[in-house]
């Protein structure tokens, strides 16, 4: 026998999405694990998940219901699961009722079925739910109980293991009962819990102990959708290393930007636009990923702030080519809004999509609508989480571009509104300057890590075609108050005539040198 | 997909036809009934499956007098008590037409409540269990 051969434990996959990674890459087999968590937590859902997944005719799964919720109402919500395949309810998924055995009070009559149903099925799994209900059964002294609860265990752990069957008891205990012996029987413990704050609900997984396995540490946000329980690990997957890239530019697609840029956005970077309402912010990511369309690459776009249909429809306006683009897999629009949302699930419907289309392009649009999408718990640690969001997708080698409001008097001057500025590679700001009685947009590059670019504060202006960069406001001083002042006065009508008639991207000429001299 | 009449048809058309010469309509359906009450039991329960037997009858009792005079008695043997007294005051015929309203409308009810196609496997399956002549499920009766 090799050491390989020794050493293999193998291992179930689950069923449920992200579980397995979780997990280290699966259910080590014949393992005996429990399930633990309040009501409504989701245990139930779990094991019947990992049970369609798994049961066939020839290694059927055994499914014992005790006292508690009712097989039938258990069944009749169970299968409103798009994994609840009724066609193998009764043959390759088999339910026993435990009730009355459980209801004497007898553990050994309660194992005796238990192992009868296991001999006769022969299943490679079998689930006791709940089997806290056949624990609280017992009508005995403490010390009695606790004795025969013990061996209960025991034994039931060790005919389940003999028969090579992969075992899940279900139940509802609470952090401090973590001393009972099937705790330190099982071999696989997966905790369940969801916290209420506010409004909002957010669910989380811990696995706590697999013997024979490395799980993820930490907790893991998971949701229940009709498609069941959806995990998101907490740490994402780690592509081995960051992906390199040269740092070839990447057109942003608004005419004059680029040459602000010196040739574009870097590719792989974390760009962030940020702006008050009203200032194009969402009109220039969308240009971004156009550009990046027209050049081939495909694209992502996460929006938090309005409907995707709203935002599609605004986006067809524009250009009606966009629907086009997505029917054909060029481009994808992730509707991220609940107000119960983690990081982690964002995180996860986005890379989902990065990897699926090979994108090259992302856009979040916008940082403080994902903020607000967050449940409260996950917005005290905002910024921590975004560093990791960030960080993971980039590391894929995609350039993310988000937009960011500010809210901003006009002598107060802020990069963004979540200060998180640290987290990005290049920051452009859009604000609005009073000028000449009117209200004027202006944008700057703040920053691009590792690259030269613009220092010129330029008036850009939002088209029906999207947004244009006019000329640098070079001879105006205190731009960044909002009320900028001509340098010199005597230059104001020149100035004026220039800035209004400039060609986009092109500078105004500056102002003759008699001009200045005056 | 068969209906819940078709399935209880052939449920009554097992126990007619297993062979003993003394059965009748009325008490191979209350076989039938009797069996389909074991079988389920093992699934849902007995408290599940004696709630479903009494949802159906309460509905049938209106047009089957008969059902009036038989008992259903959960963790009891026979479930269904008092078949020959009931042959006896109401004829075999009313008899067994009642007992086989009361298992199409216990089908009816549990398709309803856990959608027929799987209430139709369970009881495919629960029954393949159980002889036709014997209340036992076969595999623990061959064990026996």
């Amino acid at each position: 026998m090799t050491k390989d051969e020794r050493s293999v434990i193998r291992t179930l996959g689950t069923g449920v999405r992200g579980f397995d990674k979780v997990l280290g890459g699966g259910l080590p087999e014949y393992s005996f694990n429990l399930v633990a968590g309040g009501p409504g937590s989701g245990k139930t859902t779990l094991a019947h998940q990992i049970v369609f997944a798994n049961a066939t005719g020839t290694k059927p799964a055994l499914y014992f219901t005790v006292l508690g919720e009712p097989t039938l109402k258990m069944l009749r919500y169970q299968r409103q699961f798009s994994f609840f395949d009724p066609k193998v309810a009764g043959a390759a998924v088999q339910f026993v009722n435990l009730t009355e055995e459980v209801m004497d009070g007898d553990l050994g009559a309660v194992l005796e079925k238990i192992v009868a149903e296991v001999e006769r099925t022969k299943p490679g799994i079998v689930v006791v739910d709940s089997f806290r209900t056949i624990v609280g059964r017992i009508s005995r002294s403490e010390e009695e109980a606790a004795f025969g609860l013990d061996r209960f265990i025991q034994r039931l752990a060790l005919h389940l293991t003999t028969w090579e069957v992969t075992s899940f008891l279900l139940g509802e205990y609470a952090e401090e009962e973590q001393r009972n012996p099937v705790f330190t029987v099982a071999d696989g413990i997966f905790w369940l819990s969801q916290a209420t704050d506010r409004n909002s609900v957010v669910r989380k997984l811990q696995v706590v102990k697999v013997r024979g396995s490395e799980p993820m540490p930490g907790l893991h946000t998971f949701r229940i959708t009709n498609a069941g329980l959806e995990i998101f690990p907490r740490i994402p997957e780690q592509t081995g290393s960051r992906v390199t890239h040269k740092r070839a530019r990447q057109s942003t697609g608004v005419e004059g930007l680029d040459e602000m840029t010196m040739g574009g956005v870097v590719s792989g970077d974390a760009v962030m636009l940020t702006g008050p309402a009203g200032s194009g912010k969402s009109t220039i990511a969308n240009q971004f990923i156009w550009a990046g369309l027209e050049a081939g690459e495909t694209g992502v776009i996460a929006v938090f702030e309005e409907y995707p249909e709203e935002y599609l429809a605004r986006a067809n306006a524009r250009d009606p080519r966009v629907g086009e683009m997505i029917r054909a897999g060029k481009l994808d629009l992730i509707y991220l809004r609940p107000l119960d949302l983690s990081v982690d699930e964002a995180l996860h419907a986005i890379l989902d999509s990065v990897k699926r289309l090979k994108a090259k392009r992302v856009v979040i649009d916008s940082l403080s609508g994902f903020e607000v999408a967050l449940a409260p718990t996950f917005r005290e640690d905002f910024r921590e989480s975004l560093y990791r969001l960030v960080g993971t997708l980039t590391a894929t080698g995609v350039t993310v571009f988000m937009t960011a409001e500010v809210v901003e008097g006009f002598s107060d001057v802020r990069f963004t509104s979540q200060k998180v500025s640290f987290i990005t590679d290049e920051i452009i700001i859009q604000r609005y300057i009073e000028m000449e009685g009117e209200l004027r947009r202006v944008m700057a590059v703040v920053k691009m890590r590792g690259s030269d670019h613009s220092h010129e504060i330029r008036t850009y202006e939002l088209t029906p075609k999207g947004a244009r960069v006019g000329p640098a406001l070079t001879e105006y001083d205190g731009i960044m108050t909002g009320v900028p002042s001509l340098r010199d006065k005597s230059a104001a009508v020149s100035a004026k005539r220039d800035v209004k008639q400039s060609k986009p991207g092109v500078l105004p000429a500056k102002p003759s040198a008699a001009k200045r001299r005056k | 997909m068969e209906t819940a009449q078709q399935l209880a048809n052939r449920l009554l058309d097992r126990e007619t036809n297993a062979g003993n010469a003394d059965t009748t309509r009325a008490s191979a359906a209350a076989r039938a009934g009797e069996k389909l009450y074991r079988a389920l039991s093992r699934w849902i329960g007995t408290d599940g499956c004696h709630a479903l037997f009494t949802r159906a009858r309460a509905q049938q009792l209106a047009s089957h007098e008969p059902l009036d005079s038989l008992q259903l008695r959960p963790r009891h043997e026979p479930y269904i008590a008092g078949a020959e007294e009931t042959i006896g005051e109401y004829g075999n015929d009313a008899t067994a037409n009642a007992i086989e309203a009361m298992i199409v409308a216990m089908i009816e009810l549990l398709g309803r409540l856990i959608g027929v196609d799987m209430a139709s496997n369970l009881i495919e399956q629960s029954l393949s269990d159980f002889a036709p002549d014997n209340s036992v499920p076969a595999k623990r009766r061959a064990r026996a």
